[in-house]
C-alpha cells in the first residue's frame, strides 16, 4: 500500500488545497453572509492542518475562536449594518 | 483599472516565487530542529542531568512550560494587550448603554432550551478540564477560557440578551476579570516577596530554584504533579479570558440604536 | 532522487505553496475590496495564514519509515526516555509564539468590529469610497 509518510503528506496537501478554494470563494462573494460561512470553512480546514502538523495546543485555541466566536460576532455586525456589498 | 489590478497580482506572485526559491532550505522542514528547540525539549522535565536540573521547569508539557515559565514575560504583556483592547471597546461605547430593563425576549423553542440546560454544565466541565490540566496534557489557560466563552454566546442566542444581562451584568464580568488578573499579578511576585521576607535572593516570575536563588514553588501536592506556578497561572488565565470574551459580546449586543443628530 | 522521496518533497511544497496562495489572495482582498466587513474577513485570513507558515517551519519529518515524529509532550519520564523524546518530537518554540499571536490578533479583530459599528452609526454606510468622499 502507500507508505506512511506519503499518506501523511497527501492528506495535508488535500486539506490545504480545499482551503485555497474556500478562501477564493470568500473574497469573491458579494453576499457577506456567505462570505462569513466560507471563511469559517477555511478555518475548519486550517484546524485539520494544525492537527496533522502535531500542534494540539494551537488546535484547542483555534477551533472555538475562529469557527465559533469570530463568525458569531461578524454575523451580529452584518445584521446591524449592511448585508450586500455594492459594486 | 482591471489591468492595474492584474499587474499588481502578477508582481506579488512573482516576488513570492523568488522568495520560495531562495528560502526553500530554511522553510521546508527537515529531520533536525533548531538547537534552542531541542534544549527546551530536553530541559522541560529533567531532574536527572546535573547541569540541566538547574534550569528545568518540571512539567512534561513543553509548550505550557515555554509560555508560562521560560518566556513568561511575553505572556504577561500579551495579557495586558488583550486587557487594553477590552478597555478601549468599553470606553468607545460609554454613555450608549442603558440599564437592562424591560421584558425579556422570547428566544427559541422549548426543545432547544431544555437541551441547552443540559449541555451548558457539560461545556463548563470540558473547559475546566482542558484548562486545569494544562501542565500534563495539551491545553492551558487560553484554551480552557475560549471553550468556556462559548457559553454566554449560546445563552444570548437561545434565550435572549436581557436574560443574561439581568442576571450577570457587565460589571459582574469586569469584577471576575479583575480577580483573574490580580491572581496572575500576585503569583508572579509571590516568590520575590517570600525572598524579601526571608532575606534570600529571588527573581520575579521565578518557578523552580535557579543558581543563586534557592527558593521554589511546590512541585507536587500529595503525589500529584502541579509544577509550581503553572497551575495557578492556568487557573487565573482561564477565568480572565472567559470573562473578557463575555464582556466583548455583551457590549456589542447591548448598544442601543440612537438616532444620528445633525 | 528516488520517486518516493520526490513525491514527499512535492507534497510538502504543495502545502507550502497553497498557504502562500491564501496569503496572496487575502492581501488582494484587503487592498481592492471597498466594503469594511470584507476587509475584516480578509485581514483575519491573512493573520491565520502567517501563523500557519510559522508552525510549518517547526515541523519535523519522519526519521525513518517506521519512526514518525511525536507531539511535544513527554510520556516516558525516565532518563533514557527523555533523551529519545528530544530526538523525535517536533519543535515547541514556534507553537508557543503562535499562541500569543493568535490571542493578540483576536483582540485586534474584536476592536475593529466595534470601530465598524461606530462608523456605521456616524456615516450611515460602510463603503470606504463614499466615506472618503464625505470626509466627516
Amino acid at each position: 500500500m502507500i507508505p506512511g509518510e506519503t499518506l501523511h503528506y497527501l492528506v495535508m496537501a488535500i486539506v490545504a488545497l480545499i482551503s485555497v478554494v474556500a478562501t477564493y470563494m470568500a473574497i469573491i462573494e458579494k453576499d457577506l453572509l456567505k462570505a462569513v460561512i466560507f471563511s469559517a470553512l477555511q478555518s475548519g480546514m486550517y484546524a485539520i492542518l494544525y492537527f496533522l502538523l502535531l500542534a494540539p495546543d494551537i488546535l484547542l485555541v483555534y477551533i472555538p475562536v475562529a469557527v465559533g466566536l469570530i463568525p458569531g460576532v461578524l454575523i451580529v455586525l452584518i445584521s446591524r449594518t449592511e448585508r450586500w456589498e455594492k459594486e | 483599472m482591471r489591468i492595474v489590478e492584474i499587474a499588481v497580482i502578477i508582481l506579488i506572485v512573482l516576488a513570492f516565487g523568488l522568495l520560495i526559491t531562495v528560502a526553500f532550505s530554511y522553510i521546508a522542514p527537515g529531520t533536525l530542529i533548531r538547537p534552542l528547540g531541542e534544549f527546551y525539549l530536553y530541559a522541560t522535565y529533567n531532574p536527572y542531568d546535573p547541569i540541566v536540573r538547574l534550569f528545568t521547569a518540571m512539567s512534561p508539557e513543553s509548550v505550557t512550560a515555554i509560555v508560562w515559565d521560560f518566556r513568561g514575560l511575553d505572556t504577561l504583556f500579551e495579557t495586558s494587550v488583550f486587557y487594553l483592547a477590552i478597555i478601549g471597546a468599553l470606553a468607545l461605547t460609554r454613555g450608549l448603554m442603558p440599564a437592562p430593563k424591560g421584558e425579556e425576549g422570547q428566544g427559541l423553542s422549548v426543545i432547544v432550551k431544555s437541551v441547552t440546560k443540559i449541555t451548558v454544565p457539560m461545556i463548563l466541565a470540558v473547559g475546566a478540564s482542558v484548562g486545569l490540566h494544562g501542565h500534563l496534557t495539551p491545553g492551558g489557560g487560553f484554551q480552557g477560557g475560549s471553550v468556556i466563552a462559548v457559553i454566554p454566546m449560546l445563552m444570548i442566542v437561545i434565550f435572549s440578551v436581557l436574560f443574561l444581562a439581568k442576571r450577570m451584568n457587565i460589571t459582574g464580568f469586569l469584577i471576575l476579570r479583575s480577580i483573574g488578573l490580580a491572581i496572575i499579578g500576585f503569583t508572579g511576585v509571590a516568590l520575590f516577596i517570600a525572598g524579601l521576607v526571608q532575606g534570600v535572593p529571588a527573581w520575579v516570575f521565578q518557578n523552580m530554584p535557579k543558581p543563586g536563588a534557592p527558593l521554589s514553588m511546590p512541585v507536587e501536592v500529595h503525589g500529584a504533579l502541579i509544577s509550581g506556578t503553572l497551575w495557578f497561572f492556568n487557573l487565573a488565565e482561564m477565568i480572565a479570558v472567559a470573562s473578557g470574551f463575555s464582556i466583548a459580546f455583551l457590549i456589542l449586543l447591548l448598544v442601543k440604536e440612537v438616532e444620528f443628530r445633525g | 532522487m528516488e520517486p518516493t522521496e520526490f513525491l514527499n518533497l512535492y507534497l510538502l511544497s504543495v502545502t507550502i505553496a497553497s498557504i502562500l496562495a491564501n496569503l496572496v489572495i487575502s492581501l488582494y482582498g484587503v487592498f481592492y475590496k471597498p466594503h469594511y466587513t470584507k476587509k475584516i474577513i480578509a485581514v483575519s485570513i491573512l493573520s491565520d495564514s502567517i501563523n500557519t507558515i510559522a508552525i510549518l517551519i517547526g515541523f519535523r519529518r519522519w526519521l525513518s519509515p517506521s519512526q514518525p515524529p511525536s507531539v511535544a509532550i513527554a510520556t516516558d519520564l525516565s532518563p533514557e526516555g527523555i533523551k529519545k523524546f528530544a530526538n523525535v518530537a517536533v519543535d515547541p518554540l514556534p507553537q508557543a509564539l503562535v499562541l500569543t499571536a493568535i490571542v493578540i490578533g483576536l483582540a485586534v479583530t474584536l476592536f475593529l468590529i466595534y470601530l465598524g459599528y461606530m462608523l456605521y452609526r456616524h456615516y450611515k454606510t460602510l463603503d470606504m469610497r463614499e466615506i472618503r468622499r464625505l470626509k466627516g
